[in-house]
């Protein structure tokens, strides 16, 4: 026997007449081609040294039993986003029906706040040099692809995922493809500890890389240095 | 070995450290200006402290919006139909808009001599103030994903930290008044105290939470931040002042004086540590 869950006034999913939009990324399928990370720059003109998705790996095991373990990334429209109760002007906010969180660019003032609420390090802050784009200088992040799901597409990393790892629909449709994986696959959220609620369903991922890992402090001499390597060509 | 690492950037950079000493010093000389009322001994640190307290919130304001990636657009911050009361920036800068309104009329009023008004300009400058450190704390404990930070305890912190950093100021302001020195000595040991009670429990709350909190903690205690935060911040900013100041040379002016150089350095490391150390972990998931 099932309790009816109960929802706050913030949520959105299981609200009825209302959409909730989710993704599932099943990391089973995933082959690590960043296709979709191509595709999202593609789609938003997103400069070098940023990132709307991204897939991390880490190698996992001992030779000769290794496999690098994928976990796609990107912002999890939370239902109840930090990043939208820190913005103090508003610039962050939350579609009622659909539950994308995005940004309104003309109104942020670049104070950072919303890039430390965020625990999934979602939020980035554009560079002051951008070529086809005029938007410089405040914070973006992923919109789900609003502009597309709004014209009855999928976002562009759905669309171009090669193993169909990427899955997107309407979560409060209980004949959805989100909601058919969510209700019969064991799926996980990163995170889960902050109450952020969000709406990125993983399925299989490894816990190497969900949580934090112990080896980021054990060498940080090592870790300074890939660091050093891994920005000297961003200057944001 | 193989790992492919996004290396994020820290969401707030070390300006911000140096706002939340400028703030928290500000705040601290406003207290004092605000005590001279009550306390006869501190009386010749009033219009000292009162236009220290001034000047340090532009320096600190200028700093703040200098640190905004899109700096003419701090107005919006004022902006009543943009206004997301949600927000502890927000607050922030609303308190910060209150004070500063409040302080100059407070100053124009002590150069007109018009003691009443001045004496309930005081209270209510003092009252902002308080607000000052209260809400750069709470800006930090709002981020339940952050270690350190997420600590009720935080604003309790920075308001310790703003007292011993304006009394330390203002110590090295009174030079040679023994009476303001006595009063002085008191307010810094009781709040330099304080810092390092607070502190040993964030420690403590930290070391003997989950893996961020336990990464965070050794991240903080040891290396270049442990330096900082241990080294100068905990022992040579908080633990040297406390015990200078309680043994008989912390009594004489020259062992005040060093203390009060001690507490203003530590506190700033503290600050810069806080804020920094925290941060790193995220960068790395």
């Amino acid at each position: 026997m099932s309790e009816e869950l109960r929802v706050s006034d913030i949520e959105t999913r299981g609200k009825a007449g209302k959409k909730r939009y989710a993704m599932v990324v099943d990391v089973r399928r995933c082959i690590g081609c960043m296709a979709c990370q191509v595709a999202c720059k593609a789609e938003f003109d997103t400069p070098l040294g940023v990132n709307r998705t991204w897939v991390p790996y880490k190698v996992i095991g001992k030779y000769p039993t290794v496999r690098k373990a994928f976990l796609p990334r990107l912002c999890n429209h939370c239902d109840d986003a930090p990043c939208v109760r820190n913005c103090p002007v508003e610039a962050t906010f939350k579609v009622e029906d659909g539950g994308f969180i995005l940004q309104r660019y003309e109104r942020c003032i670049g104070c950072r706040s919303c890039m430390a609420a965020c625990p999934y390090n979602a939020r980035f802050m554009l560079p002051s040099h951008r070529t086809y784009t005029p938007i410089t200088n405040v914070v973006d992040k992923c919109t789900f692809c609003f502009h597309r799901v709004t014209q009855n597409l999928v976002p562009a990393c759905v669309q171009t995922c090669i193993g169909r790892s990427r899955v997107f629909g309407d979560i409060n449709d209980p004949n959805s493809e989100v909601s058919y994986l969510v209700a019969n696959n064991a799926t996980q959220v990163l995170r889960p500890e902050e109450g952020t609620k969000p709406h990125v369903f993983y399925i299989g991922a490894d816990r190497n890389q969900t949580e934090f890992g112990r080896d980021a402090y054990r060498k940080p001499e090592v870790m300074e240095q890939e660091r050093s390597a891994f920005k000297r060509h961003f200057k944001i | 070995m193989g790992d492919y690492t996004w290396f994020h950037d820290v969401s707030w950079h070390s300006t911000y450290a140096i706002y939340f000493f400028v703030i928290g010093v500000c705040a601290g000389l406003a207290f004092l200006s605000y005590g001279s009322w009550k306390t006869p001994a501190l009386r010749p640190l009033r219009e000292k402290a009162a236009y220290g307290s001034f000047i340090l919130l532009v320096i600190g304001g200028i700093l703040l919006i200098a640190d905004l990636s899109q700096p003419l657009r701090f107005l919006n911050v004022l902006n009543p139909a943009y206004l997301n009361f949600n927000s502890p920036l927000a607050w922030g800068a609303l308190n910060i808009l209150a004070f500063s309104v409040a302080s100059v009329v407070y100053l124009t009023m002590l150069r007109k001599g018009d003691e009443k008004t001045s004496r309930l300009l005081a209270t209510i400058v003092a009252l902002l103030a308080l607000g000052l450190p209260i809400y750069t704390g709470y800006d930090l404990s709002a981020h339940q994903s952050r270690p350190v930070w997420n600590t009720p305890i935080m604003p309790v912190l920075f308001v310790a930290l703003a007292v011993a950093s304006g009394s330390a100021v203002g110590a090295l302001l009174a030079g040679a008044n023994d009476a303001a020195q006595r009063i002085l000595r008191e307010y810094m040991l009781w709040s330099t105290g304080a810092v390092g009670v607070i502190l040993i429990s964030i420690l403590g709350t930290t070391n003997y939470g989950g893996s961020a909190q336990e990464l965070t903690y050794l991240i903080m205690t040891t290396g270049s931040m442990g330096l900082i935060f241990i080294g100068i911040g905990l022992l040579a900013g908080t633990a040297a002042p406390v015990a200078l100041l309680l043994a008989p040379t912390g009594r004489q002016q020259g062992g005040l004086m060093l203390s009060a150089v001690l507490i203003l350095v530590g506190s700033a490391a503290l600050r810069y540590a806080l804020l920094m150390g925290p941060q790193q972990l995220q960068t790395l998931y």
